[in-house]
């Protein structure tokens, strides 16, 4: 039985191919979006829980009181001194680990020398990871100071093998270390990335701030495992108590958190979790399954649409002894082997389109990080799916009384069925609608930004890191370059223009009322700092070597004037902490950080001793190409250790849109497959009922009737459907993109042009589905039709 | 075998009766061959699916093989279609999808018979009706009286006690029909079979071995052609 049911269903498949093909081509787009997500899915739910005892592993997690005592912030930074004691005071705590945050640094095989990310961390680390260890031993690879474990593509770049135990490498151009161990890559979905890692005993003999065991410097993370049974609401209470006693401080307190939860659940308020990159996975499922319903209800109008006929077959199987049960299993067969069909294809689409995919959102996802739960999975949505695709005309055919399909009239349920297929179309349009205005919104956001004045002129500005020999050597740099020709003007700064904040508050100035908690961010710089960026100075001048009193100058911004609410700014004396400051200038306040929103009130000081960022203005009368190259020649030359980096600002700008292009990317993507598929599905509910009508046509067309008030007559329903679906979209659309434009503090507004597109666009990408259909049906010799029976 | 009282059937259209069958009372016995005759909307074929258990009649009661089956649950009618009613109809009928040898086979698929009796079954019919080389062959391939030899064959695969033919010649030239009604002259002859059919033609009436004259919904001649 099941073997005829499945073959009946090929047979019918093939038989009737414009709308298999609408059905199968929607399926399988609606499948590849779930499959992409699962992918997506499974590759963000399983972040940092490859490890064995993962599921015990936590991180801790600093609060920070503001004045009242709020929470003011949560972050996973903590102090060097936090560590030793937890191991020391709290008997949970099996296994605890101090890493630093990690950064490029230099490793070098001989003259072979590339910046690759390092961290330090103490041996428990090997505890809390199970990293694979290709060579060596992870028992005492992280227990002499001048160890350093390789990944496998470290290990690879430096020496073109992974067999290189014992071998030594320089770091960072001073220290000789030697090669414990060489472990597998880590996991893109790994939280703590390195390409090599030294132990924290080394870190303190580099380190200054590192050897200090202190309560103040919140530079660290601290991992941490805790005994199976051990009860983590506890652990945070012994905590809680432990670092009371040793630490005075009351500005902040600790808990932990569980690592493999962090990366979703990372985003704080009052120290409790409120979400965090779960929000992304909610708002890529939604699309996804969105897609694969539009889909589904293709599926169900074509079925239902064609009832009529089916009704007739269902009329015989019910008259030669076929029971409702296996009509409903027969219909099910076939919405199975059709979706079975459709997700090979998707299977098919995803290894087509992944690595698009991959390179247009910047991720690295792969069929590879299905598990067996994941085919679970994948075999869920099949069944899923078949069973929604079935489930209408399989229960609504197979009710159909013999006699009256077999008369030909089944208009008992007709008004229902009509009713329902209008309302599925409806759905189908008002998500796709839905999907276009966000599209726009998103587009026009980004380009409003964009559009902003940045107040720094970044194009032909360059950056470099400032490493190695350019610490000392950067005056001579500098007048290198300048000579060259390649830069008009040159900057050292502790931090790149489009930095990311180094705020303090405490600051006072004439004329300040009370003590107050205001949020500066402070820049330390040298000489030419606006030359070199561009930036509008409003009043006074530019950091010199020529005047030496700069030492105790600051430049202040526009907004930093206006918090002070000075009026006479040039020349009056602030103090930071215990020194005290009179400010040279002002400049007009550009965007850094994030381009969203008003950042705080910026301090510019002058100083040699903090380096960080060279920044470079290029000189305009040479080729972009030829800049570049002078400056590499002149770097290397002075710094042949280290590498040479140079970066545009253009780029740096362009990629704080990076989150919001991948939404508009999305919301494009998705957008345009919806509408596809729904128009899919419109043109074959159209094409089925103008094949209906055909003798309606023929015998309208002998009487007279016009080609345009035929096409009229077949459109029209369709037309007012999408008309509906506009209705219903807008308001929705408005309202759902109004809180997500209501997020950032400098935004657009949703124009009533981006409504008019939206929907004058989709009615006539629905027109245009249409009226093809309707004037080929309308345009045919009416004798076809009538001598047709 | 087949006992009708007094069959109504009626639609009631803005308080007005509209009558398609009245008092209709008649005892069919195991192994007849009955013609149900008439000018059109007589209510002949009305009356054959109430037979068939179609449609059910607005007042009266109807046995078959003993049992009262006047308001039947749609379980226990199938029941009775595996087992003892095959259906011929005018437009014959077939699934489409199914070629000649598994639309024969379907009715035992769902009487859930045995795969080797099934193929021995079909291949029986196929011998029978001489459509052996048509067995892989679709029903929009075949001549319409082929398609309805299939439709018989389909009906007689499940071995039923009796057989309802709406108008089984109805879309059928004139040899091909001679041709199914000496078919269905042996198959009531020789195995017993009951039949009813629904026809036009005095020609075909003639094969049977009594008529049943409809006019306006009444029983205006019940002719028994054996006494005759």
């Amino acid at each position: 039985m099941f073997k005829l049911n499945l073959k009946i269903a090929l047979r019918s498949l093939w038989k009737n191919k414009v709308s298999s093909f609408i059905n199968v081509i929607g399926l399988a787009i609606g499948l590849a979006a779930c499959l992409m997500l699962l992918i997506y899915v499974s590759y963000e739910w399983n972040f940092d829980k490859q490890a064995k005892n993962s599921t015990h592993v936590y991180e801790t997690m600093t609060n920070v009181f503001g004045d009242k005592g709020e929470i003011m912030t949560t972050f996973d930074g903590t102090p060097t001194a936090f560590a030793p004691l937890i191991k020391q005071e709290i008997p949970e705590v099996k296994y605890i680990c101090r890493i630093n945050y990690g950064d490029k640094s230099l490793i070098a095989n001989g003259t072979n020398s590339f910046k690759r990310i390092a961290r330090f961390a103490d041996p428990d680390i090997l505890h809390l990871y199970d990293y694979q260890f290709i060579h060596g031993d992870p028992k005492t690879a992280m227990t002499s100071p001048g160890s350093v474990i390789l990944t496998e593509t470290t290990a690879r770049i430096l020496f073109g093998s992974t067999d290189v135990l014992n071998k030594s490498v320089r770091y960072q151009d001073q220290h000789e270390l030697t090669i414990t161990g060489i472990i597998k890559d880590l996991p893109a979905n790994s939280s703590n990335q390195f390409d090599y890692l030294m132990p924290w005993s080394f870190y303190q003999t580099v380190e200054e701030q590192a050897r200090d065991l202190n309560w103040s410097n919140y530079g660290y993370i601290t991992l941490m495992s805790l005994d199976p049974g051990a009860n983590p609401d506890l652990v945070n209470k012994k905590i809680t108590a432990v670092v009371k006693e040793k630490n005075a401080q009351t500005f902040a307190s600790h808990f932990i958190f569980p690592l493999n939860k962090l990366h979703l659940y990372g985003k704080f308020k009052d120290g409790k979790s409120i979400g965090g990159d779960i929000e992304k996975i909610w708002l890529f499922m939604g699309l996804a399954f969105g897609i694969l319903l539009i889909a589904c209800i293709n599926f169900m109008n074509m079925a239902t649409a064609k009832s009529e006929k089916r009704a007739k077959e269902v009329g015989i199987k019910k008259t030669i002894g076929a029971t409702r049960s296996s009509l409903i299993i027969q219909f099910l067969t076939e919405s199975m082997v059709l979706t079975m069909i459709s997700i090979i294809m998707a299977i098919a689409l995803v290894e087509i389109f992944l690595p698009a995919f991959n390179n247009l959102l910047d991720m690295k996802l792969s069929l590879g990080y299905f598990n067996a739960y994941s085919w679970f999975g994948i075999m869920g949505i099949v069944l899923f799916t078949g069973l929604t695709a079935g489930s209408y005309p399989a229960f609504y055919l197979s009710s159909f009384n013999p006699i009256q399909t077999l008369k030909r009239n089944i208009k008992t349920k007709h008004l229902f069925s009509i009713s329902l297929r209008q309302v599925l179309i409806i759905g189908q349009f008002s998500f796709t609608i839905i999907l276009i205005i966000a599209t726009l919104v998103i587009y026009r956001q980004i380009q409003y930004i964009k559009n902003k004045p940045q107040g720094v002129d970044i194009n032909a500005l360059v950056e470099m890191p400032q490493d190695g020999a350019l610490k000392i050597k950067y005056e001579e740099l500098k007048s290198q370059l300048i000579k060259s020709g390649a830069v008009t003007s040159v900057n050292s700064s502790v931090s790149g223009l489009a930095h990311h904040g180094n705020n303090f508050s405490g600051l006072k100035w004439p004329g300040m009322k009370e003590e107050n908690k205001i949020m500066f961010n402070k820049v330390l710089t040298t000489s030419d700092f606006v030359k070199t960026s561009g930036l509008k100075l409003l009043q006074g001048r530019d950091f010199s070597e020529k005047y030496a009193s700069d030492t105790a100058a600051v430049l202040v911004s526009a907004s930093a004037v206006k918090t002070m609410g000075l009026h006479n700014p040039l020349g009056q004396v602030i103090s930071i902490f215990s020194d005290r400051m009179t400010i040279i200038g002002i400049f007009e306040d550009y965007v850094w950080d994030s381009p969203y929103k008003s950042n705080n009130p910026m301090i510019v000081s002058y100083s040699k001793n903090y380096t960080g960022t060279i920044t470079m203005r290029l000189n305009p009368a040479n080729s972009l190409q030829q800049n570049v190259e002078t400056i590499e020649k002149i770097t290397k030359q002075m710094n042949p250790a280290y590498p040479v980096e140079i970066n545009f600002l253009s780029a740096i700008y362009a990629n704080m849109l990076q989150q919001e292009k991948t939404l508009g990317l999305l919301s494009n993507l998705f957008g345009a497959l919806a509408i596809f598929i729904s128009c899919l599905g419109l043109y074959g509910l159209v094409a089925y009922s103008a094949e209906q009508r055909t003798k309606e046509f023929g015998v309208r067309k002998v009487l007279g009737a016009s080609v345009y008030s035929l096409m009229e007559l077949l459109s029209l329903s369709f037309i007012k459907m999408i008309m509906i679906a506009i209705l219903i979209a807008v308001p929705v659309a408005y309202y759902v993109m109004g809180i997500w434009l209501r997020n950032f503090e400098f935004h657009t507004s949703i124009s009533w042009w981006i409504i008019l597109i939206a929907a004058c666009g989709t009615l006539v990408m629905a027109i245009l589905t249409v009226s093809w259909q309707a004037y080929k049906t309308a345009r045919a010799n009416p004798v076809d039709a009538l001598k047709y029976e | 075998m087949i006992k009708l009282e007094n069959i109504e059937k009626y639609y009631a259209n803005k308080g007005l009766k509209s009558y398609i069958l009245r008092h209709v009372s008649t005892t069919i016995e195991q192994g007849e061959f009955v013609s149900i005759m008439g000018p059109s909307g007589a209510g002949k074929s009305t009356l054959l699916n109430i037979l068939g258990m179609l449609e059910e009649p607005t007042y009266g009661t109807y046995e078959f093989m003993g049992e009262n089956v006047t308001a039947l649950n749609e379980r226990k009618r199938i029941e009775l279609y595996r087992n003892h009613i095959g259906f011929v109809f005018q437009a014959y009928h077939l699934i489409d999808e199914m070629t000649v040898a598994e639309n024969i086979e379907a009715p035992l698929l769902y009487k859930k018979i045995g795969s080797a009796e099934r193929k021995s079954r079909v291949a029986d019919m196929l011998d029978r009706f001489n459509i052996v080389g048509k067995k892989d062959l679709f029903p929009n391939q075949l001549s319409g009286g082929q398609q309805q030899l299939v439709g018989i064959a389909r009906a007689l695969a499940a071995q039923p006690s009796i057989i309802l033919a709406d108008e089984p010649t109805g879309n059928l030239q004139s040899a091909q029909a001679l041709q199914i009604m000496e078919l269905f002259k042996t198959l009531n002859r020789k195995e017993g079979i009951t039949i009813i059919q629904v026809t036009h033609a005095e020609v075909n009436a003639a094969y049977g071995s009594r008529i049943l004259h409809l006019l306006d919904g009444v029983i205006k001649e019940d002719l028994n052609l054996v006494n005759v």
